[in-house]
């Protein structure tokens, strides 16, 4: 067995320091659900509703073995950037487009539809219906990490100290060296992106909130909770310094900042640019050019030798 | 007197559960997809439709123009289909709806009841 060390070289870096480990990998997360939402759009229109349906099983495919590329491999860093391009394409292929072949094609589901006279054709499509009945089947899901005795997930250690678990549940016996990050960060990510889609979507149900006053009031509370809850996170997050760390943490905090931003867009706040690149192309260039800039600084920018696995023993 | 107010009475009373103006609009539970009456929208709204759910769109309207053909000739879209095949005229499910579509989307101003209508006009010709 062998230790390789190396020298933590950070400390030199006058720029990868709080807060801008957090601020940069912040404002990823929000240009990647962005852009997410482009890119969809722009794969549906590029190869036409049945090829991207067919496209997306071999997709969906080719990023579960990307994923085992990560998981075998020693580096944290390169483990939770493929875990977490990997989680992001496996959730637009073979949940997204996947549901939307049953909404659309295969169930024949006819879309919700909006406005003053019942007219107007919903953002809530026949897909996005059917990802809001998968409530229950995420919530059954999300047992397991609450009576997880080894997850270092922020919000289940919360409930468990707060429901009281953590003496049934005992000690964690995982140390950090016991984890892979890609396989960590490829769940944290859908189930992330999956919890905060449902509760934008049950607060956007017509059966469940209406569409008056009681809808008004849980979209209002529904903003609040996200600015507070994204914002107290946000405020944890400048003050990371691992780059791993950070882009892990990050997750979480920009999806449930963008929940703030659906119902936003929703009430007509802001103009929903991300579903219409061809309406956008200067807007989203410079967006998608930023994004590509901010992977590239984090890339290349110091890390701690645990997040390269030179620590390691092997 | 009293025959005055009795007979004023029942006029109010008939003036009021016979006034269409009072009528609510049909409503769909909330939360359902799609439209109270299909055959009752514009062609624009049933191609916004159709962007979304094409399937289901195109299914619910041929399902509407197969009570209409039914209210008018007394017969089922099976008996239909079946006259036409004898006149060498072949439908299918595709066939039918893309009639409707393709109707729909060369006349957005038109109601989707004249899609439904112009489709009878080639079906029961024969």
């Amino acid at each position: 067995m062998t230790a390789v060390t190396t020298t933590d070289n950070t400390g030199k870096s006058k720029l990868w320091k709080p807060p801008i480990v957090g601020v940069v990998t912040f404002v990823l997360m929000f240009f990647v659900i962005g852009l997410g939402h482009t890119f969809m759009v722009l794969v549906e229109h590029t190869l036409g509703r049945e090829n991207t349906y067919m496209a997306s099983f071999f997709i969906g495919a080719g990023a579960i073995v990307l994923l085992w590329q990560g998981i075998k491999s020693r580096n944290e860093n390169l483990q939770t950037w493929i875990g977490f391009l990997a989680a992001l394409l496996v959730w637009m292929t073979w949940i997204e487009f996947f549901f939307m072949f049953y909404g659309r094609s295969n169930w024949g589901m006819l879309p919700r539809m909006d406005g003053a006279d019942g007219l107007q054709v919903s953002g809530t499509y026949p897909e996005y219906m059917i990802l809001g009945a998968t409530v229950g089947l995420l919530l059954m899901q999300l047992c397991f990490y609450t009576f997880d005795k080894d997850t270092r997930c922020n919000m289940f250690l919360w409930f468990q100290r707060r429901l009281g678990l953590q003496k049934g549940l005992g000690i964690s016996t995982k140390t950090s060296r016991d984890r892979n990050y890609a396989i960590i960060t490829f769940m944290e990510t859908i189930y992330v992106t999956w919890f905060c889609y449902v509760w934008n979507l049950l607060c956007f149900d017509p059966r469940l909130v209406g569409n008056g006053d009681l809808f008004f009031a849980v979209n209002m509370a529904t903003v609040f909770v996200s600015f507070v809850w994204s914002g107290y996170c946000f405020a944890r997050l400048i003050k990371f310094k691992r780059i791993s760390t950070a882009l892990r943490y990050a997750i979480p905090v920009g999806n449930i900042f963008w929940v703030s931003f659906e119902v936003s867009t929703k009430w007509k706040l802001f103009t929903d640019i991300w579903v219409d690149p061809w309406s956008y192309k200067l807007e989203l260039s410079i967006v998608l050019g930023a994004l590509m800039l901010l992977v590239f600084l984090l890339v290349i920018a110091p890390k701690k030798p645990s997040e390269l696995g030179k620590t390691r023993t092997g | 007197m009293k025959i005055f107010i009795k007979t004023f009475a029942i006029a109010a009373s008939l003036l009021l559960v016979g006034n269409p103006a009072s009528a609510e609009k049909l409503k769909l539970p909330l939360g359902m997809g799609g439209v109270p009456d299909i055959g009752a929208i514009s062609c624009e709204v049933f191609n916004n439709m159709m962007v979304v759910g094409p399937l289901g769109t195109k299914r619910s309207l041929l399902t509407w123009g197969e009570g209409y053909f039914y209210a008018k000739t007394g017969k089922t879209i099976d008996e239909i289909l079946e006259a036409a095949q004898a006149a060498d005229q072949s439908w299918d499910f595709d066939r039918l709806t893309a009639h409707l579509v393709n109707f729909c989307a060369a006349d957005p101003d038109a109601q989707t009841s004249a899609a439904v209508v112009d489709l009878g006009e080639h079906l029961l010709q024969q």
